[in-house]
This record gives structure tokens, C-alpha cells and sequence, in this order.
């Protein structure tokens, strides 16, 4: 079974195995050892000192006894008779002492020597607190004790009365040499411990004739040592308890309660920051302990500890909060980036002229790869295709940058390699990181099918011409935006055709790599851009995405995949949208409409479908023909000037107005924007040599018609002719 | 537009019926440029021709410059419309008008 904490003991169990019981039975154990100790020691000095004590008075008592009796009464004689009749009787004779034994000693008894030695013994007995007091000699023969004179009265011994005894007592008492103290303990059935002291008496020879013995009983030496031994362990114990119950109390109140109150503050602290979470804890600075020993250390070390705690803990809850608040920006940078690129297809679904579709496919890490598109106006589209270097935050903000200043400096500016250059120096003067970005950009002139375009170190595009087939296009290459400043760029231009087609891409498309080791390049990306003709900008990228997946197969993408794609449809592709319109306002009462390829060999329907209407207006021949010379002018210069070296769609609108009676006639474009009524009027008093022969149309139809307009409108060249009846 | 060049003894008449406009002027610049070396005077008969856009006037400063140099040109039978654009763009001072 293991072992229990005493957090999981009972009450009663906790009692028992607290600090206060522990403390108290220690107590207990010790004074109770001590107690033993002393209580033997006490014991063994007590018995030593007073039993020395008794032995001692007792001898002397002997002592003063023999002098006295040496001094007065001569009892030699006596002592030596006694022995004389002992040794003479047979064993029998000695074997019984009654009557007939001691008369044999009767004579000796009625000695006056021995009768005054009685006396004086008497006298000794009755002053002093001995047991008995008593002349009597040792046989060494039969090992007794031989009593002369005995006067207790109480128990007569008489003359002649014999004693077993010790053998060693009758040696230390015959061999005695006269120092110190001569006694013999002994245990007698009858009288219990007895102490013998005596001092022997001399007869005239010299030799021992008899003893002078005092007994002393030790009895009563013991019973005051039990009364002693009551009294200690009584005293003892009261004493043990009392100052186990006031250590206790003094264990309980400078200890327990301490310990106690800090696991409690400690539990309290754990279940806080468990079930509340609290960062800020003041668990143990509010105890109010002031033991002033190593428990008052540990209550401050922990208060101390708390707060330190509390401290760290605030300090890692900001450091967690601004981690993840880091983190989360800059996730929502990475998004920020990724939004950036539009990924709306089809971004511009009112133009029929053109489509464009773009992809980028990141690899693991954010990389500065980015394409963008925008319509400077209504009539230029911007293409860019970039590349920044390294990966990661830094690539991501350097393309935020580029992209941004590349965008806001094309709204600015129309050639592509000032646009380029601009941006570079732009980007030179803030590039302490020493990052670069590579750049293809062109602007589309939708109206004509222009392409204007610069490249700064950037993969070369891949243009499909009238041929039908992609071609790379070895441009121009100026250094990458961002290495050097005020570096040249030089802008080409590029015809587009209906059906012409502009591929860009990033690095990551011709250098995915296969499980082979093998680049895709561009031979791969021609194959796969000429496989077949696509009829969408979005067939030809999922192409390319299959061929350059197939080929890499299961080998990882190292680099972000970036393509767009833009298909050019040409300005005629506005024709049908513009038909339908027109279809949908023959219902309107005074507007007739026509929409048409603007060439010149169209011009006659224009002037046909004008001339019918003003037919049936009645309109003078003169007018008519003002009119018609106006629409030769005005359709003439859409044809050959509006979409060149295309053509695109034109619409003829004729309104008529009755009060007064005028007609309108407004021509519709999708060309490049142009106002003829900007420029100058010929000189027309000049001679025939110094006349030029531009600009005479326009001045004929100003003439000739009461009020001309133009405006440029969504993206609209809008030319109004007005002609009153 | 119909155009009938007659060149009698350095004398070039050409006769344009219709309407000389963006459409029609390369043709008729091509006619002249045929014969226009041929001739060292050169007379428009324009009684058939309805209007004139622009392009024609093109031609005919173009010609008169040429012809200018050498016996010069005229031009007959103008008609109101044609008139009023000579005036206006000051052709009428440039050209022999009968």
C-alpha cells in the first residue's frame, strides 16, 4: 500500500502525525529517558550516600561502644570461656539450642562483666536507632557467630547462642587490619538487607577475644528510596507532561500554524492561477507571520517568490500577448500581400478588347514574386510582371513598395522605361537592405494594339503574334530596379493583332525543377504556350501549370510560380457589343443608330443611313451635302486614324431636334482619344505653297455645321455635329 | 465618282462626276498621277461632281502646286456646295475659279 500524504490522511490521522503530536512524543520519549537515567542515578547516589551514611554511624557507634567497654569493663575473660564451652560440646550438643544448651553458658551470663556490658550495650541500644547491638565472636571451626552478650529484649539472644553466617562476612570481620570501615552486607531471610559493622575486642594476648556488632537494617534505607522513586516519577511525569503540552502548544503556535497558513496560501495560489487564471496573486505576502526563524525566511522567500512570479508571469503574458499579437500581423501582412495581387478573373468583364488572366502559386515561403494589371485610362492597360529577391517579410514589403510605386508612377507617366527608371531611382533612394527586383512592364494601347514595353532584368515575354504561334521576344534588358541609381531603360514597341497574345512569367515557372534535376526552361514553356491554340488567357496558365506539374512531378516547389497571361482581342472586338446596343435603341422615336466597322469603305453607309434620314426631314440638298462632306471628314478620320494601324467599331447616332428643327449627329469610337477641335484652324489666306493640307477637314465640318462637340467618355471618343434645318 | 481625264496638246481636262471624298480621292489621285506630267495646263470640270470632302481639297492644293509651277490649273463649273467650301477654306483665293 503507499505510503499516504498527509493531505489525504483523516483528521484524526493528521493529529497523529502532525508536528504537535511528533514534538510531544519526542518530549515524552526523552524526558522519559532522562527521567530513567536520573531517576537510576538518583537512586544509586541515594542508596551510595545514605547506606555510607548508616554503615558509618553504625561503626562508629561500634567504635564508641568498644572504647567505652575498654575502658570500664574487661570482658576478655568472658569471651574466651564462651568460645571454650562452645568448642568443647559434641555436635549433638550444639545442635539444638534449648534450655539445657544455655545453661550451659548460664554461668558466664551471671558474670558481672558481662552483665555490666549488657548494661552499657542496653544503654547504646535504646539512645541510638540501630537494629541490634550485640558482643558476640566468630568461629572460624564451625563458621557461626557465637553470642555473649545480647540486650535485646524484644529477641534475647542469650550467652552462647550460635549463628550460621557467611563465611565471607566471618573472614572480613577475623582478618580485619584496622583502616576504614569494617561492615558486611548480607540478605537474611528473616530480617531482609542487614548491614553488620563492628570493631573487634583484644584480651591481653593481643588476639581477638570478640566483636562489638551493631545490625542495621536496610529496609527502611530501601523504603525511602520507594517513597523517593513515587515522588521523582510522579514529579517527573507532571513535569514531562506539562512541558510536553507547552512545547506542543509552542510547536503548534510557532510551527504548525505557520506551515499550515503557507500551504494554505500555497493551495490558494495553485487553485487561483488553475481555475481563475489570475496573473496577480497575493497569497502569501498576506500572511502575517513573524516567527522569526527559518519559517519567517521560508514565508518570505515564498512571498517574495510569489511576487517575482506574478512579475514574470505579467512579463511573459505581455511577451505571449505581443508574440501572438506579431504573429497574427503578420499574418495579416502575408494577406495584406497576397490581396495585393488581383486575383478577380475576368478583372475588366465590360471590355470585350481584351482578357487577361494571372496566377501565382507560392511555394512554402512568401516570396516577392508579383503581376499586376490596370487600366492607366480607359485606353492603356499596364502589364507588369516582377520578381523580388530573397523570400520571406523583407521580399513581401520590397514588393508591396515596388508594386505600389510602379502602379502610382504608370499613372503618371506613359513611356515604360521612364516609368522604370523613375521607379528605380525611387527605390535606390530608400534601399538600405540592398534589395533588388526584376521587372517586365508594358502598357497595351487597347484603341490601336500597341505594345510599349521595358524590361528591367526580368524573364523575356512570350508574344504570340498574327502567326499563331508564341515567340520569345529577346528584349532589351536594362539592370535589375533597385541595384543602381539612375540607371536607363529603353522602351520597345510591339504591334498586337487581334488574337495576339502576351505571356510574362517569373523565374519559378521555366526553373522548376524536376525529380531529375532538370529545369523546365523555356524551350518547356514554348512547347507548352504552342501545344494548341487556347481560347482563354485562363487555358493557356492551367496548361502551362499542367506541363510544368508533370514535369517536376513529385520533386518540391522551390519558388513561387507566377504567370499572367493577356489576350488581345483589338478594338473590333467592341463592334458586336455596340451592335447590340444599337439594336436595343432602334425602338427610341427620334434616335436611328448605326454601328459599324470604321473603314472607308464604309463610309457610304454612313452617309446613306444619314441621307435617309434626312429624306424623310425634307432637308435642303445643300444641307444634305454639308452633312454628307461632314460625315466624309469625321468617319473618314475614325477609319484612318482612330484604331490605326487596326480598326475598330464606330457609331453613327442622328437625333433630331424641333425647336428649332436642327439635326444631330454624333460619332462613337473606341479609338485613341483624341479631340479634333483642339487643333488649330488652317491659316486659309495663306498661298497655295505655303498651305499644308492637314487639319482642313475638321475646319470645313466647324465651318459648315452650327455647333461641334467633343468629348472623351468612358473611354469613348464622342464627336457631336449639330446642323440646324 | 467617275473621272474623265481628256489631255489634248499639253492641255489636261479632267472631268470628276460624283462625290470626291475620303473614298474616292486615292483614285483619282492616281488618275492624275498618270498624266499629270504629260500636262502642263490642267482644267477641272466639276459640274457633275456633288461635293467635296477634305480629301479632295487634298488633290487639288497638291495639284495646284504642281501645276502652279508650270502652265496652271483652273477650275470650271463649280457648284454652290463646292463653292461655299472653297470659300470657307480659302480655296477660292488659292484656285482659278471660272
Amino acid at each position: 500500500m503507499p505510503k499516504k500524504t498527509i493531505k489525504e490522511m483523516s483528521a484524526s490521522e493528521r493529529r497523529r502525525h502532525s508536528l504537535e503530536a511528533k514534538t510531544f512524543h519526542a518530549v515524552l520519549m526523552v524526558s522519559l529517558l532522562l527521567g530513567i537515567v536520573s531517576l537510576i542515578m538518583g537512586l544509586g547516589l541515594y542508596a551510595y550516600s545514605l547506606g555510607n551514611q548508616l554503615i558509618k554511624d553504625s561503626f562508629n557507634l561500634t567504635a564508641s561502644l568498644k572504647m567505652v567497654l575498654d575502658g570500664s569493663i574487661d570482658i576478655s575473660g568472658p569471651c574466651r570461656r564462651t568460645v571454650d564451652i562452645y568448642h568443647s560440646l559434641s555436635e549433638e550438643e550444639k545442635a539444638v539450642q534449648d534450655e539445657a544448651y544455655y545453661e550451659r553458658y548460664s554461668e558466664i551470663a551471671q558474670d558481672p562483666t558481662v552483665i555490666s556490658a549488657g548494661r552499657v550495650l542496653k544503654d547504646f541500644y535504646d539512645n541510638n536507632n540501630v537494629g541490634d547491638i550485640f558482643i558476640a565472636m566468630y568461629d572460624e571451626e564451625t563458621c557461626t557467630l557465637l553470642y555473649i552478650a545480647d540486650p535485646d529484649e524484644k529477641r534475647p539472644y542469650p550467652t552462647g547462642t550460635w549463628e550460621e553466617v557467611e563465611e565471607r562476612e566471618l573472614r572480613r570481620f577475623l582478618s580485619w587490619d584496622g583502616k576504614g570501615t569494617l561492615y558486611d552486607l548480607s540478605y537474611t531471610a528473616k530480617y531482609g538487607w542487614l548491614c553488620t559493622t563492628g570493631v573487634p575486642i583484644y584480651s591481653h594476648d593481643g588476639n581477638i577475644c570478640a566483636f562489638v556488632l551493631a545490625d542495621v537494617s536496610l529496609t527502611e534505607l530501601f523504603n525511602g528510596m520507594r517513597g523517593f522513586v513515587t515522588n521523582y516519577v510522579i514529579a517527573t511525569a507532571i513535569t514531562v507532561l506539562l512541558l510536553g503540552y507547552l512545547m506542543k502548544r509552542h510547536i503548534k503556535k510557532n510551527m504548525v500554524v505557520p506551515i499550515n497558513e503557507i500551504a494554505g496560501a500555497a493551495e490558494e495560489y495553485v487553485r487561483s492561477k488553475r481555475d481563475s487564471g489570475a496573473t496577480t496573486t497575493n497569497h502569501f505576502e498576506g500572511l502575517k507571520i513573524d516567527t522569526g526563524d527559518e519559517i519567517e525566511n521560508l514565508y518570505l522567500t515564498l512571498s517574495g517568490m510569489e511576487n517575482d512570479l506574478n512579475n514574470y508571469e505579467r512579463d511573459l503574458t505581455k511577451a505571449i500577448k505581443d508574440k501572438e499579437r506579431i504573429g497574427t500581423e503578420l499574418n495579416l501582412a502575408m494577406r495584406i500581400q497576397r490581396d495585393m495581387l488581383p486575383t478577380i478573373f475576368p478583372p475588366f468583364p465590360e471590355r470585350p478588347d481584351f482578357d487577361i488572366y494571372a496566377t501565382m502559386i507560392p511555394a512554402k515561403e512568401v516570396g516577392g514574386d508579383f503581376y499586376d494589371y490596370f487600366l492607366i485610362d480607359d485606353d492603356h492597360l499596364c502589364l507588369v510582371m516582377a520578381d523580388v529577391s530573397g523570400k520571406g517579410v523583407p521580399a513581401a514589403l520590397f514588393m508591396m513598395a515596388s508594386k505600389i510605386l510602379i502602379k502610382t508612377t504608370s499613372m503618371s507617366i506613359s513611356d515604360p522605361a521612364k516609368i522604370l527608371e523613375r521607379v528605380n531611382n525611387q527605390i535606390c533612394n530608400h534601399n538600405s537592405q540592398e534589395m533588388f527586383v526584376t521587372v517586365w512592364l508594358g502598357i497595351v494601347e487597347l484603341s490601336t494594339g500597341k505594345l510599349t514595353a521595358a524590361n528591367a532584368g526580368h524573364e523575356y515575354p512570350m508574344i504570340k503574334k498574327a502567326s499563331g504561334q508564341y515567340e520569345l521576344i529577346k528584349d532589351k534588358h536594362g539592370f535589375v530596379m533597385g541595384g543602381m541609381e539612375n540607371m536607363k531603360y529603353t522602351s520597345y514597341e510591339i504591334q498586337l493583332e487581334p488574337g495576339s497574345e502576351v505571356f510574362v512569367y517569373t523565374d519559378g515557372v521555366t526553373e522548376s525543377t524536376s525529380e531529375r534535376e532538370e529545369l523546365f526552361g523555356t524551350g518547356r514553356l514554348l512547347e507548352a504556350l504552342n501545344s494548341k491554340a487556347f481560347d482563354t488567357p485562363k487555358e493557356v496558365l492551367d496548361n502551362v501549370i499542367r506541363s510544368a506539374n508533370s514535369f517536376v512531378g513529385k520533386a518540391p516547389q522551390f519558388d513561387d510560380i507566377t504567370m499572367l497571361c493577356f489576350s488581345f482581342k483589338g478594338p473590333n472586338a467592341w463592334l458586336e457589343v455596340e451592335k447590340a446596343k444599337t439594336e436595343a435603341q432602334r425602338e427610341d422615336k427620334y434616335m436611328k443608330e448605326l454601328t459599324l466597322e470604321a473603314t472607308i469603305t464604309n463610309i457610304p453607309k454612313v452617309t446613306d443611313f444619314v441621307n435617309e434620314e434626312l429624306e424623310t426631314l425634307g432637308c435642303p440638298l445643300k444641307v444634305q451635302m454639308q452633312i454628307d462632306v461632314a460625315i466624309d471628314e469625321l468617319f473618314g478620320n475614325i477609319a484612318q486614324y482612330a484604331y490605326d494601324p487596326l480598326t475598330g467599331p464606330a457609331t453613327v447616332r442622328v437625333e433630331v431636334e424641333d425647336d428649332p428643327m436642327a439635326v444631330i449627329i454624333t460619332f462613337i469610337d473606341h479609338g485613341k482619344p483624341y479631340d479634333p477641335l483642339e487643333s488649330e484652324d488652317p491659316d486659309t489666306s495663306l498661298g497655295a505653297e505655303e498651305r499644308n493640307i492637314g487639319g482642313l477637314g475638321v475646319f470645313l465640318v466647324k465651318k459648315t455645321m452650327d455647333d461641334v462637340t467633343y468629348e472623351y467618355k468612358n473611354g469613348q471618343n464622342i464627336l457631336r455635329i449639330r446642323k440646324n434645318m | 465618282m467617275v473621272v474623265t481625264k481628256n489631255l489634248e496638246d499639253k492641255l489636261l481636262n479632267v472631268k470628276v462626276e460624283g462625290r470626291l471624298d475620303t473614298a474616292t480621292a486615292p483614285e483619282l489621285e492616281a488618275e492624275l498621277a498618270e498624266v499629270l506630267d504629260k500636262a502642263d495646263e490642267l482644267v477641272f470640270d466639276l459640274e457633275g461632281l456633288e461635293y467635296m470632302s477634305s480629301a479632295g481639297l487634298r488633290i487639288l492644293l497638291a495639284t495646284q502646286k504642281k501645276m502652279g509651277l508650270k502652265g496652271g490649273m483652273k477650275v470650271t463649273n463649280v457648284n454652290d456646295v463646292i463653292m461655299e467650301i472653297f470659300e470657307i477654306t480659302g480655296f477660292s483665293d488659292i484656285l482659278t475659279i471660272e
